[in-house]
């Protein structure tokens, strides 16, 4: 699937440093509109450094490159001026806050975007309606709005209520890091599930993985290989089952060339 | 000695003129005659070494509540903004008992201090003479033995659900700054429950002194939970000791909020004298400013099978202090005790200081005990997560301070309660 809509994301050799240890060592990527996005790799190679990048985490710091999202220097802008932006990481590890309803935090964080943005916050009547219209969409119980947010919940419940969170905030594009870490095949498939439903023409999403099985369920458009802190390869989706069937160490072991001949044919 | 014991131990001798039973006043006499010979709390006095007295020395309050205290002053208490809807609410006029609505209650009876003494002499007698006057850490049962004339005496009797009770304590700011020393006795039948709940109204703009010693008593299988609010402003200087004595199966609950007040200082101390009984003290506390509040808990395990639980949460920011000491004895003998302490703390200003200190002593078998303390700062990957959401830092940074308290408040049975909670705790937070 090509796309001819606007560019969303572009990273121009992107160089970031974790502790003073270099992990990112010039990276470039172009995201448009309505495209999917999967970057591969080892671990310790560099993909949830990206997503934080991204998400403007502290301590993750940028040496060199830029990265635009909408044409902005996206660098910037404090982390909740990049969410109001539109911007939305699903975390590797999502965070437990004891003693924060889950409903109370999505929408206080969705009033502070639609507040940036210029439009009336949502009272709870009218917020509650919208939660229960995407919990639907995405067969979720709404078991997990009455809890505090990440507390005590599976796995599985974890990364379902970070897509949850996505539907109801409606990002334009999407990071997941990892979102399919310590799931199940049938936690997996809930998961591709409510992302497949949330695709659409205008909002782009980069799916980061370590394994290829996350993408029978969700088919990326694009597969870039990150290999200590470089993308080494990129192509369509069969590029992930090429790499799922050889492993990661084969690409050290010359593998990337035959990749890219394979790729570019 | 001090200046300031020395003042009220003049003001004992000129200006109290108590009726009462002989025994009373050579109980008052003794109390006076301690507080004036060792003066105020000293930094020497382990359990008060972090209560500085300095703030109480520069009010210099004089004693109130005295008999010939000119009262006489109507009595037009709003009930909005009561944190409960009672079944019957008790006012503290300006440190004096002034009556109770509804006057009388099936099963419930309320007197004030003066008529106590009379209807249920012997039994409050053995109460007041436990307190324990001695030395300058004695010196606020002291003061308080030494005027003790002011006060209420709940009753309820067996087998008798007195639902929700409020006790307000109301300050009208018509006296100069005022030390006002008040008695409080709950007595629990048998079977018994009630729901207690404190609220402090203020009106003063002077600022005050109260120092409360609270008796509660539960007899086997009564049931209490105690609740007290208080968003005094910084002038208040707030000294109570609760002492409840616990039989065969009872329960007493305590949840305290110190959200506001200048020197805050609770001893909270339970007697767990009957097999089976359960004892639970949970507390918050937000501080800024210089604000200063102190929880001493000490709780013993005399009889077997009791179980007690200790839980404060407290958020400092501005020169703040904050003070926890949580004991827990188990006696010889008291085997199968059970006993849970945990205290966290939130700092968030540098010149902010929190001194905790559990303490746990065993002597018996089969004690099942967990203690844990912890002085800390928000956990900066939480903020992240919040502000990723787009909630601002200093909006993430309030939600998480706060979240942290209503770990206590959330704890309350009585939800709507919890929830008016919540809200004073967000009211009361220091900004970030």
């Amino acid at each position: 699937m090509k796309h001819d809509g606007q560019t969303m994301l572009e990273i121009r050799n992107l160089h970031a440093t974790v502790g003073g240890k270099a992990i990112l060592k010039g990276l470039d990527l172009e995201v448009k509109a309505g495209e999917v996005h999967a970057i591969m790799g080892p671990n310790g190679s560099g993909k949830s450094t990206l997503g934080n990048v991204i998400a403007g985490r502290e301590g993750y710091e940028v040496t060199d490159g830029e990265v635009l999202y909408l044409g902005k220097n996206l660098l910037d802008l404090e982390p909740e001026d990049r969410a109001c932006e539109g911007l939305f990481l699903a975390f590797q590890y999502p965070v437990e806050i004891p003693g924060v309803n889950n409903t109370y935090f999505l929408r206080a964080a969705l009033n502070a975007q639609r507040k940036h943005r210029g439009e009336p916050e949502l009272d709870s009547m009218q917020f509650l309606k919208l939660v229960r219209e995407k919990l639907e969409i995405l067969h979720i119980s709404d078991d997990l709005l009455h809890r505090a947010v990440n507390e005590g919940f599976s796995g599985g419940e974890k990364k379902r209520n970070e897509i949850f969170q996505m539907a109801v905030l409606e990002p334009r594009l999407a990071i997941l890091d990892e979102t399919d870490s310590g799931l199940d095949i049938d936690a997996l498939r809930l998961v591709a599930d409510g992302v497949n439903r949330l695709r659409s023409e205008d909002r782009s999403m980069i799916v980061v993985t370590h394994y290829q099985r996350l993408l029978d369920h969700i088919v990326p458009d694009y597969v870039h290989v990150l290999a200590d802190g470089k993308f080494v390869a990129s192509g369509g989706a069969d590029l992930a089952l090429k790499l799922e069937a050889k492993g990661y160490t084969w690409l050290e072991k010359g593998g990337i060339q035959a990749l890219n001949s394979a790729a570019g044919a | 000695m001090s200046a300031l014991t020395q003042q009220w131990a003049e003001t004992f001798r000129a200006d109290f003129h108590p009726a009462g039973p002989d025994w009373l006043n050579e109980t008052r006499e003794k109390a006076a005659q301690s507080m004036e010979a060792n003066g105020l709390p000293v930094r020497r006095d382990e359990a008060w070494k972090y209560t500085p007295m300095r703030v109480l020395e520069s009010m210099s309050p004089s004693i109130r509540g005295l008999k010939d205290d000119p009262t006489g002053v109507e009595l037009a208490l709003p009930d909005e903004d009561l944190l409960v809807s009672p079944d019957q609410v008790i006012d503290i006029f300006d440190g004096v008992f002034a009556g109770c609505r509804p006057l009388q209650r099936e099963g419930v009876t309320v007197l004030s201090l003066q008529q106590g003494l009379v209807a249920h002499e012997a039994r409050l007698r053995d109460l007041i003479e436990k307190v324990d006057v001695s030395g300058s850490a004695g010196a606020f049962a002291a003061l308080n033995t030494a005027f003790l004339e002011q006060g209420v005496v709940i009753l309820v009797d067996e087998h008798i659900d007195a639902g929700d009770l409020l006790l307000r304590w109301t300050f009208s700011g018509r006296h100069e700054a005022g030390m006002h020393n008040v008695r409080v006795f709950l007595l629990l039948e048998p079977g018994s429950s009630l729901r207690l709940t404190e609220q402090f109204i203020e009106n003063a703009e002077q600022g005050k002194a109260v120092n409360v010693i609270s008796h509660i008593e539960l007899g086997d299988d009564a049931k209490l939970n105690h609740v007290r609010v208080q968003d005094e402003p910084d002038n208040t200087i707030l000294i109570s000791s609760t002492r409840v004595d616990l039989n065969a199966r009872s329960e007493y609950r305590y949840a305290g909020f110190d959200l506001g007040g200048g020197l805050v200082r609770h001893e909270l101390a339970a007697e767990l004298a009957g097999t089976g009984a359960h004892a639970a003290f949970t507390g918050a506390f937000v501080l800024n400013d210089e604000r200063h509040v102190d929880n001493h808990v000490s709780v013993s395990h005399t009889a077997k099978n009791c179980t007690s639980e200790q839980f404060f949460r407290g958020v400092l920011g501005g020169r703040s202090r904050g003070v926890f000491n949580g004991r827990a004895l188990i006696r010889p003998g008291a085997d199968g005790s059970s006993v849970r302490q945990s205290n966290a703390n939130l700092l968030l200003s540098d010149l902010a200081e929190m001194d905790t200190k559990p303490e746990l002593e065993i002597y018996a078998d089969e004690v099942e005990a967990s203690h844990g303390a912890t002085v800390g700062q928000l956990d900066e990957i939480a903020v992240f997560y919040l502000r990723s959401r787009g909630l601002s830092e200093a909006a993430a940074r309030g939600i998480l301070t706060g979240a942290f308290c209503r770990a206590v408040s959330d704890r309350l049975e009585d939800r709507p309660l919890a929830a008016k909670i919540a809200e004073l705790i967000d009211k009361a937070m220091p900004s970030q």
